[in-house]
């Protein structure tokens, strides 16, 4: 039954993360190295909707993305994490519910 | 409005008074106010423009990348530690040391996302101007109605309308309707020309203007898959485009292909093999300071004085040929 729960409360920044790991295979290699930050802003938002949902992560996003502009200084600049981590992170980036099951 | 709409709108605006400018221009200069030239040369204006207030950025740009220099033996020794380390874990790190570096010293080579994104908006307000333009709608400001259906029915060379796809005459080709070979002709062409100029220059960057370390690093791999990844994308879109946003895109190019020459002539990356080429050049002109201040002056060969002979093919195996 938490299960489910979890699996229907996930979905959206399920989805995030699918839309973010086809842009990052598909258009982040077009123009290469570009950003004056580590991880580079697409990472960061991955890591970002991972952490915190489709919303906030977004909105983490979209600030990260103000701050990147050729007269930022750059450098070292993560994605601030939760206290507390409910759920497990598969290999592919999708945000699941702690199991017993499959590893 | 939608919300895409209102992120466009002032785009929209300022490109339609930077096509209606030019337009004004060009057709007063005695260009002939429908004729597809005449919007052509505004829209090459208009990328003249955008690409001419990007400038300040690109050289922003060389200039922490000259003083990288300066760094260099600080990230040698970045790149010493992680040396032979191909794990995730120790790549990550390395890229962590190296931003902070970059960060410490002010060297950041990169130039964010900005420029990127920046001509994407002016893309997509062309494409929507030509599209609304096409149906003879006015746009959202310098573009009255009637200047719309000029461009809207503006055709190169007479016969290929701006608004005008690929794409579209290949559907009425399909369905056996009466189509404009002259458009896909001169898209097909576009795209080559495209691919083209991309591949020249990314060719100069990668044979004349990349340090060794450069070459032996992952980053080059990624740019690598680029120059073979876009002439994909250039086939795809300008399936898709009308031929006005395709002329922008064209022009767009053919600025980076020569912004990049002069660059690679005149500002090379330190190291690489432009770089030796220039300072071979300076040291003939006797214009070469090195670093203690001294001017380096190369001898020039002395060309003889004399004009040689021309000398026949059999003849001159009797001169100089290989004795056996």
């Amino acid at each position: 039954m938490n299960r489910v729960v979890a699996t229907v409360l996930l979905f959206p920044r399920n989805v995030g993360v699918l839309l973010l790991r086809v842009y990052r295979a598909v258009i982040s290699p077009l123009y290469g190295d570009v950003c004056r930050y580590y991880p580079s802003c697409s990472a960061y938002a991955l890591t970002a909707v991972q952490e915190h949902g489709l919303v906030i992560g977004s909105g983490l996003a979209a600030r990260r993305l103000a701050r990147c502009h050729p007269w930022a200084a750059g450098g070292v600049d993560d994605v601030p994490l939760k206290r507390t981590r409910r759920y497990r992170v598969t290999s592919f980036g999708f945000v699941v519910a702690p199991s017993h099951g499959k590893g | 409005m939608d919300l895409l709409g209102i992120i466009l709108w002032p785009l929209k605006w300022a490109v339609e008074l930077l096509l209606v400018a030019f337009h004004w221009l060009f057709s007063n200069m005695g260009l002939g106010y429908d004729d597809g030239i005449t919007w052509v040369l505004s829209i090459v204006g208009l990328v003249l423009v955008v690409r001419a207030a990007l400038i300040p950025i690109f050289v922003r740009q060389i200039k922490s990348q000259r003083k990288m220099l300066e760094v260099a033996p600080q990230l040698k020794k970045i790149q010493d530690k992680y040396k032979g380390k191909k794990d995730q874990f120790s790549r990550e790190a390395m890229s962590r040391e190296t931003m902070e570096l970059y960060k410490r010293t002010g060297t950041n080579p990169l130039s964010s996302c900005l420029p990127l994104l920046l001509q994407m908006p002016i893309f997509f307000a062309l494409f929507s101007v030509l599209n609304d333009a096409q149906h003879g709608k006015a746009g959202v400001g310098p573009l009255d109605a009637a200047r719309a259906e000029s461009f809207g029915q503006a055709s190169l060379f007479g016969v290929a309308p701006l608004h005008d796809s690929f794409a579209t005459q290949w559907t009425h080709m399909v369905a056996g309707e009466p189509y404009i070979l002259a458009v896909m002709i001169i898209a097909a062409t576009m795209v080559v020309l495209m691919t083209a100029s991309q591949f020249i220059t990314q060719l100069q960057i990668v044979s004349k203007n990349m340090s060794p370390e450069t070459k032996a690093s992952p980053m080059f791999k990624q740019q690598r898959i680029m120059l073979y990844l876009l002439p994909l994308v250039f086939a795809f879109s300008g399936v898709a485009f009308p031929l006005g946003v395709m002329f922008y895109w064209l022009t767009s190019n053919i600025w980076t292909m020569v912004q990049q020459f002069i660059v690679i002539r005149n500002m090379p990356t330190p190291g690489s093999e432009a770089a030796k080429a220039r300072e071979e050049r300076l040291a003939r002109k006797g214009k070469l300071v090195a670093n203690d201040g001294d001017i380096i002056v190369v001898e020039e060969p002395k060309k003889p004085a004399q004009r040689q002979q021309p000398v026949g093919k059999n003849r001159s195996k009797k001169q100089t040929g290989p004795k056996k």
